[in-house]
């Protein structure tokens, strides 16, 4: 015992017998039920009438595949140099945020509150604004604080900008120093609509007082949008469009921060786009999102109506003709060609698509997620000859769930698909029980389902608590086909070995 | 809103703070500050282990999307309490209020998942906009005979604890003695404010089955609906963590003539001394023999292992900082295994609990009371401290500062109480203070780019 040092954690220790013996006991004392008549309730749940009961749901919500908006607005805010997210309203929003992120991304994630409390409620936030940002300011010596708000503050009906420019006055924070600010209450859209006010919020203030040049400067902007894989995503399509010299600016760069190096120091800031990038960008040729949905509301028609400048929005440069697209974009607007090292990467991402065809060819599968991702990621299975069958996006609006049936309505791979806007993974547990299917993608909420149904879980989404370092790689590019495919095919074959019978457990796969 | 419940709760008798202030009821948190939880927070960690009943939470999507199943409290059978229930509040709802939706919300709940119980928190939203959810409650309960309990703790109302003793308080007026176990026992308790993170009431049941001990309900780790409503048939109540419910405690010692006391798992001491307690105050000799020789079998089985790891934990130096009942109870376990407790945070600490930390580390014990990273790093570097023990939202920034740490928090997966659990807690600790990739990241990187720590 004495050198041993291994730990039994949960998983292993209750298997002991004295806890066996405890536990029982415990349920002899607690409730008993007859395993007859959970075994009927068991049938029972899988049962259509049962289905049939979950679809007539009208007023309740069960596993929501959806996050609220200052979430989103916190991811893009910080992206941007010295930049502290100030969440104006309840503080424990603002606790909620920083453990979320922390539990993704596995880094520190600051951000402060003015801790709206009952007083607050009656009489308005302002004080809290001006006692928030005074003391943060002094606290944790930001460059700039980006301010967003809770549903408190907007059921109130706060007014960022007075309150901002009183708390100014007030001497909280210096005449010139930068505060954008969004609203963003969580009673209307998701995250990706946090993200989106936020991102434009960051634009007009940031880039205030820049002048719009006669000549565009030759440089891209581009807008990651909301993406649990930003890290790794925005290095990457930094490295392509530094591999066809194309001068870019990330706006909201926030790879830096979710990623920083053990240096025996922590700093709160790291990284980020600078405020001379920002206005940069107000004259660039043009703004790329890459994920048109953190875009489309906001950010997308401020940048062509306010800035003056083109918006390309989407498609995602995920699957083949995803970065095709974006490449002939970029390529058309920039007049720079495509480097042959990138024709390259398209070659081997393909080579990688063939040998791994035939495991995925066929295969039939259920997706939950943002809308901008879960189409890319079904146009990119089905590439692959994959077949999306049920397709739930909790956070999509009725116009976006008709888009894709429409837009896949004719797609040989898409028969069986059926799009389910505002859904939710009640729902998809449902749909799963009555349409089986081979695999299912999605973030960490999905495990639950994928461990009834026996079906393996793909991850990809947000958020993702329980794999580490997935965020660090790319979804994007030709690098992030293979990235995909390799965590596709790998999780179909361990599933398939786990489950595989004794004359079929194969070396070679 | 109940006012008077609200009132109440802030003026808890019991609370320290109180003592002081009038109508104080916890410090306030500081506009500006990077805070914790709120008193929604508070109130759903404190029921949401209760695995058989139904959650529902009344409020916008950012409530259910950040709490869903957050919570490392562990189950032995139901699972019911790991599905995310929510009225997804949205603008329209806001603008006509959402009773009705709640109301039929709940109801589809019933339909859907015929639960013992259905517990309904409000949230900032629903509470500015007036949604009377104690009405909506009480018109379920009667319409369909399942016991809907209206959760009244809104985020803006307070701190995390002050959502605890909202909590507490809405278990006292629903549930509370409305129900009677079919078999009687001599010896009867609840852990109040045992939460079964990592199991860590599951190293604790097999000791107390042993000696003839009877857990009516343990609030509310793998507790079950029905469990809670017999609570008031205990012979001795323990709170396992002392501020969060303290007012479930002393509201039965007044209503049902209940002793309490406050104790903790943490370390074999503590973990003895209050088993002794507990029998104690339950008075038979018998019963006091017999934990007796129950705990020195325990105590014979773990010594050599916390002999093992004394002897190579012996005088490192600990910097805590961690919230509440565990600020006093994880020192005397880390004093146990031969180490120092250089300061302790103490942001979610009662007076009494402060008192115990002078008691424990004597009068000059150094205690945070805020915990902005560089401050706490300063300290950590200043007094030679060997090794960080705090939660989950610091272990990221540990790690940058090269710092051995162990998370205390709800986050973990290795339980830490009882003699085992004192094992468990003496090997994470010795993992990290010796982990190889520490000391690699110690070293100077060969480019020279780095230096090494001091």
């Amino acid at each position: 015992m004495a050198g041993n040092t291994r730990i039994k954690d949960h998983n292993e220790i209750f298997h002991e017998e004295r806890y066996a013996k405890t536990w029982e006991a415990k349920r002899a004392f607690e409730h008993p039920c007859d395993a007859a008549a959970l075994e009927q309730t068991r049938q029972y749940i899988r049962g259509d009438d049962y289905k049939d009961k979950n679809f007539a749901r009208e007023a309740l919500t069960i596993n929501p595949a959806k996050a609220c908006q200052p979430l989103g607005a916190l991811l893009a805010s910080v992206g941007f140099a010295g930049c502290l997210p100030y969440v104006h309203g309840s503080q424990g929003c603002a606790a909620y945020f920083r453990s979320h992120f922390n539990r993704h991304f596995k880094e520190p994630f600051a951000s402060v509150s003015d801790s709206m409390t009952e007083d607050a409620a009656v009489f308005g936030g302002q004080k809290n604004m001006v006692e928030g940002l005074k003391n943060a300011y002094a606290l944790y010596k930001p460059a700039m604080m980006a301010v967003c708000t809770t549903c408190m503050a907007e059921v109130i009906g706060d007014d960022l900008n007075a309150f901002i420019k009183n708390a100014r006055k007030a001497g909280s924070v210096p005449e010139d120093f930068p505060v954008p600010f969004a609203h963003t209450p969580s009673f209307v859209g998701s995250h990706v609509t946090g993200y989106d006010n936020m991102m434009k919020g960051m634009l007009f203030n940031l880039s205030a007082g820049e002048p719009k040049a006669e000549k565009d400067n030759g440089a891209i902007g581009i807008i990651p949008g909301f993406d649990g894989y930003t890290v790794g995503n925005i290095r990457e399509i930094k490295r392509v469009l530094s591999l066809m010299g194309v001068d870019h600016i990330i706006l909201g760069d926030n790879s830096g921060v979710l990623d920083t190096p053990m240096t025996g120091q922590y700093s709160m800031y790291y990284g980020g786009t600078t405020i001379e990038e920002v206005k940069k960008a107000k004259n660039a040729k043009a703004i790329f999102a890459l994920l048109p949905d953190s875009v489309d509301k906001t950010t997308a028609p401020f940048v062509k109506d306010e800035w003056k400048s083109t918006m390309v929005s989407g498609p995602a440069p995920l699957g083949i003709a995803g970065m095709d697209a974006f490449l002939l974009k970029v390529s058309e607007i920039t007049g720079k060609d495509i480097p042959a090292e990138l024709e390259t990467e398209r070659g081997r991402a393909l080579d990688a698509m063939a040998d791994s065809g035939y495991y995925l060819h066929g295969k039939r599968f259920a997706i939950y997620g943002d809308p901008s991702y879960v189409e890319a990621l079904v146009e990119f299975y089905m590439e692959m000859g994959a077949e999306p069958v049920h397709v739930v996006i909790t956070n999509a609006t009725k116009r976006v769930g008709k888009a894709l049936t429409k837009k896949w309505a004719d797609k040989p791979f898409a028969r069986g698909v059926t799009v389910h806007n505002g859904a939710d993974l009640w729902h998809l547990r449902s749909l799963m029980i009555s349409d089986p299917v081979d695999f299912l993608v999605g973030g960490t909420h999905g495990k639950q389902l994928s461990r009834e149904m026996d079906v393996p879980l793909i991850r990809i989404g947000f958020p993702i608590f329980d794999r580490h370092h997935l965020h660090r790689y790319a979804t994007f590019g030709y690098q992030g086909v293979i990235n995909i495919l390799q965590w596709s095919v790998n999780t179909l074959l361990d599933d398939l070995d786990r489950k595989s019978l004794p004359f079929n457990n194969d070396f070679v796969r | 809103m109940n006012r008077a419940a609200m009132r109440e709760a802030r003026r808890e008798p019991g609370c320290a703070h109180n003592a002081k202030k009038k109508d104080n009821a916890c410090p306030r948190p500081t506009p500006g500050k990077a805070a914790g939880g709120c008193a929604f927070d508070g109130a759903l960690i404190t029921l949401s282990p209760i695995t058989d009943a139904a959650h529902v939470i009344h409020g916008p999507i950012g409530c259910v999307g950040n709490t869903w199943n957050n919570r490392g409290s562990l189950s032995s059978g139901p699972k019911m309490y790991r599905v995310a229930l929510t009225t997804d509040v949205t603008n329209e709802d806001v603008v006509f209020g959402g009773e009705k939706k709640l109301y039929k919300a709940v109801r589809e709940v019933i339909r859907n998942y015929n639960p013992p119980a259905v517990f309904v928190y409000q949230t900032c939203v629903t509470s500015m906009i007036g949604d009377d959810i104690g009405a909506v409650c009480k018109a379920l309960t009667e319409k369909t005979g399942v016991p809907v309990i209206p959760v009244e703790a809104p985020g803006f109302t307070g701190t995390k604890n002050f959502g605890n003793r909202l909590a507490g308080g809405a278990l006292l007026e629903h549930v509370i003695g409305t129900r009677e176990p079919a078999t009687a026992h001599p010896y009867n308790v609840n852990l109040i404010g045992e939460f079964n993170i990592a199991g860590e009431l599951w190293l604790v049941l097999p000791i107390l089955d042993k000696i003839g001990i009877r857990v009516i309900c343990s609030l509310s780790g793998d507790a079950r609906f029905e469990r809670i409503g017999m609570m008031h048939r205990a012979n001795v109540n323990m709170m396992v963590c002392s501020r969060a419910l303290l007012n479930v405690a002393r509201k039965m010692e007044e209503k049902y003539e209940i002793p309490y006391f406050e104790g903790s798992f943490y370390g074999s001491g503590n973990t003895e001394r209050s088993i002794m307690r507990m029998c104690e105050l339950m008075g038979d000799d018998a019963l006091i023999a017999r934990a007796r020789e129950v705990l020195a079998d325990e105590r014979a089985r773990v010594a050599p292992a916390l002999a093992a790891l004394r002897a190579k934990l012996s005088g490192k130096r600990a910097l805590l900082y961690t919230g509440g009942v565990k600020s006093w109870s994880i020192i005397s376990a880390l004093q146990e295994l031969g180490m120092t407790v250089i300061a302790t945070g103490t942001k979610k600490s009662t007076e009494e609990d402060k008192a115990r930390i002078v008691e424990l580390m004597g009068e000059d014990a150094r205690m945070i009371e805020e915990g902005a990273p560089e401050k706490l790093l300063a300290i950590f570097r200043g007094e030679k401290a060997d090794i960080l023990l705090a939660g989950g939202r610091n272990q990221y920034t540990a790690v940058k500062a090269r710092l051995p740490f162990v998370d205390v928090n709800q986050e973990r997966h290795t339980p830490f109480t009882g003699f085992t659990g004192h094992i468990n807690l003496g090997r994470k600790l010795l993992d990290a203070l010796e982990s190889p990739v520490h000391a690699l990241a110690c070293q100077p990187d060969p480019f020279g780019a780095v230096e090494a720590l001091p």
